[in-house]
C-alpha cells in the first residue's frame, strides 16, 4: 500500500494554523480599528436641509448658544430651535430674508410663501445618545460643565460634525476626573475659555462670597499653576459635586 | 501558502483605503450593529413620529389641559388674542403686562425685586436682546454692523424710558414692529427679569451722563 498522504501534506496543518491566525489577527486589528465610536461617530457631519452656519452665528456675531438653544439649562433635552427663532432675525425685510438656502425656513415660516407648508424644517441630529442611555443637559451646564466638552468647537465649525466620541469611556473619562471639566458658571456657553483667562483674585472673590475660605486657598494655590484643573478641584468641592460612575446612573 | 497571504494582504489594503482613517468627514448615518437597542421603539424630543399625523412625535397640550408648570390660559376678554401655542399664558398682570386693556405700569406683585432678580435680568438680556439692541442697549447690536436693517429700537431713548413696564413686557411678549415674539424661548418670569434689568440700565446711563 502505498503513501496516502504526499510528503507535502506533513506542514499541512501547520500552514492552514498559520493561516488562519493570519486572518484572525487582520480581523481583530480591523475590527479594534473601525468598529469604535472614535470610527463610527467623530466625523459625522450630514448635510443639514438649511446649510446653518455655526461660525457665523456663534463665532463671527457672538450669539449666546441659549438664544437658540433656549431650554438647555431647563430640560434634559437641548432642544432644536423652533423655526420662529430663526425667523426673528431672517423674518421677511430682516437679515437676508430672501436668501435661497432658506427657503425650508420659508417654507415652514411664511403664509404668504406659493411653498408654505408649516411643517418643522427636518433638521438631523447630529449627536445623539443611544436609547438605553440617559443624558440630562440640564445638571451638566448648571454645573459648569462646558458645551464643548461634548461638542467640540461648535463656534468654528461651519458645518457641525460629530468631534467628541461621546462613547462610555468617554463619559467615564470625565466623570472620574470631573475636575478637569468644570469652569465658572457664566463661562459655560464660551467655548474658547480657558483658566488663564479667569482673574484670580475675582475667583477668590466669588469663592469667599458664597462662604468659602478663600484666604486659605490662596495661600495654599500659591506655588501651584493656575491651570483648569486647580480651578475645577475648587469649583469642585464649592459645588459638591460628585459625578456617579454606577451603571444604574446612566443606565436606568 | 505565499498566495494566501498575497490575498490576505489586499484584502486588508482594500479594507483600510475603503475605510479610511478615524476622524474623515462623512455625511451617511453613523454604522450601528444592533440598531434596535439604540433607537427602541420609543417616542424622543423632537423626534418624528409616523404614528401622528403631523409627523411630529412632541404632542401640543391636549385642548381644555395645562401643561404642569404652567398657568392657566388666557382668555380672549383680556385684550390679547388667544393662540394655540399660547398655552404657556395665564391671566393676570403679571402673565400680560395689562390691565384690562391698558398696560399696566411698576411690577406685578408676584414678583420679587432683589440683586438675584437683576443677575438673571442681565444674563436673560445679553443672551436675547444684545445681538439686536446692543449690551448697553442703545440700538446698535452686532447685528447692525453687518446688516442694513430698519434701525432697531434705542432703549436709552426717552420714548421707550417713558413706557410703562407692562408694556416692555408684552412688547417682549409678542414683539412688536420688525421684532419677533418671544414669548416661546424666554419664560414668564425671565421676561419681567428682563424688563427690571432695562430699567436698572437706563438709570445708569443717565446718570453717566448727567454727571
Amino acid at each position: 500500500m502505498g503513501n496516502l498522504f504526499p510528503r507535502w501534506t506533513n506542514l499541512l496543518p501547520v500552514k492552514i494554523l498559520v493561516c488562519l491566525g493570519a486572518l484572525g489577527t487582520a480581523v481583530v486589528a480591523l475590527a479594534w480599528y473601525s468598529w469604535t465610536p472614535k470610527f463610527t461617530r467623530v466625523g459625522y457631519m450630514p448635510q443639514q436641509p438649511i446649510p446653518f452656519d455655526h461660525s457665523v452665528h456663534a463665532g463671527q456675531l457672538g450669539l449666546d448658544c441659549r438664544y437658540c438653544h433656549t431650554f438647555v439649562e431647563n430640560s434634559p433635552h437641548s432642544n432644536i430651535p423652533a423655526a420662529q427663532v430663526c425667523w426673528n432675525c431672517h423674518g421677511p425685510g430682516k437679515v437676508k430674508s430672501d436668501s435661497v438656502k432658506l427657503e425650508p425656513l420659508r417654507q415652514a415660516m411664511d403664509t404668504n410663501s406659493e411653498n408654505y407648508t408649516g411643517k418643522p424644517i427636518p433638521w438631523v441630529q447630529v449627536h445623539e445618545t443611544p436609547d438605553y442611555a440617559y443624558f440630562n443637559h440640564s445638571v451638566h451646564v448648571n454645573r459648569g460643565v462646558s458645551c464643548v466638552e461634548c461638542h467640540g468647537r461648535v463656534d468654528e465649525m461651519p458645518v457641525v460634525y460629530h468631534a467628541k466620541t461621546l462613547s462610555m469611556s468617554f463619559c467615564l473619562d470625565c466623570h472620574r476626573n470631573v475636575d478637569e471639566h468644570l469652569r465658572p458658571l457664566d463661562e459655560v456657553t464660551n467655548l474658547a475659555w480657558e483658566a488663564k483667562d479667569e482673574d484670580a483674585n475675582e475667583f477668590y472673590a466669588k469663592i469667599a462670597g458664597k462662604g468659602g475660605k478663600a484666604e486659605e486657598l490662596k495661600e495654599a494655590d500659591a506655588d501651584k499653576t493656575w491651570d483648569e484643573k486647580l480651578l475645577g478641584a475648587h469649583l469642585q468641592k464649592s459645588w459638591n459635586v460628585n459625578p456617579p460612575t454606577d451603571c444604574a446612573a446612566c443606565h436606568r | 501558502m505565499r498566495w494566501f497571504f498575497l490575498v490576505l494582504a489586499l484584502a486588508i489594503v482594500t479594507f483600510v483605503v475603503a475605510l479610511g482613517p478615524r476622524g474623515a468627514k462623512f455625511s451617511d448615518p453613523p454604522f450601528e450593529l444592533f440598531p434596535d437597542m439604540d433607537r427602541q421603539y420609543k417616542f424622543k424630543s423632537q423626534k418624528p413620529s409616523h404614528f401622528f399625523e403631523d409627523g411630529r412625535a412632541s404632542r401640543k397640550p391636549v385642548d381644555g389641559t395645562i401643561p404642569m408648570g404652567y398657568s392657566a390660559p388666557l382668555n380672549k376678554e383680556d385684550g390679547v388674542p388667544t393662540s394655540a401655542l399660547d398655552f404657556s399664558y395665564g391671566e393676570g398682570y403679571y402673565n400680560t403686562g395689562l390691565f384690562g386693556d391698558y398696560f399696566g405700569s411698576g411690577y406685578p406683585e408676584e414678583l420679587t425685586l432683589d440683586q438675584a432678580l437683576l443677575e438673571r435680568g442681565k444674563q436673560r438680556f445679553q443672551i436675547n436682546c444684545t445681538p439686536c439692541h446692543g449690551e448697553s442697549g442703545n440700538g446698535q447690536g452686532i447685528v447692525s454692523k453687518y446688516w442694513l436693517i430698519p434701525p432697531t429700537a434705542n432703549l436709552q431713548s426717552d420714548l421707550v424710558k417713558a413706557l410703562p413696564e407692562g408694556q416692555l413686557f408684552w412688547t417682549i411678549t409678542h414683539g412688536k414692529g420688525l421684532m419677533g415674539p418671544y414669548k416661546g424661548t424666554i419664560n414668564v418670569q425671565d421676561r419681567w427679569a428682563i424688563v427690571a434689568y432695562l430699567r436698572a440700565l437706563q438709570k445708569t446711563s443717565a446718570t453717566t451722563a448727567a454727571n
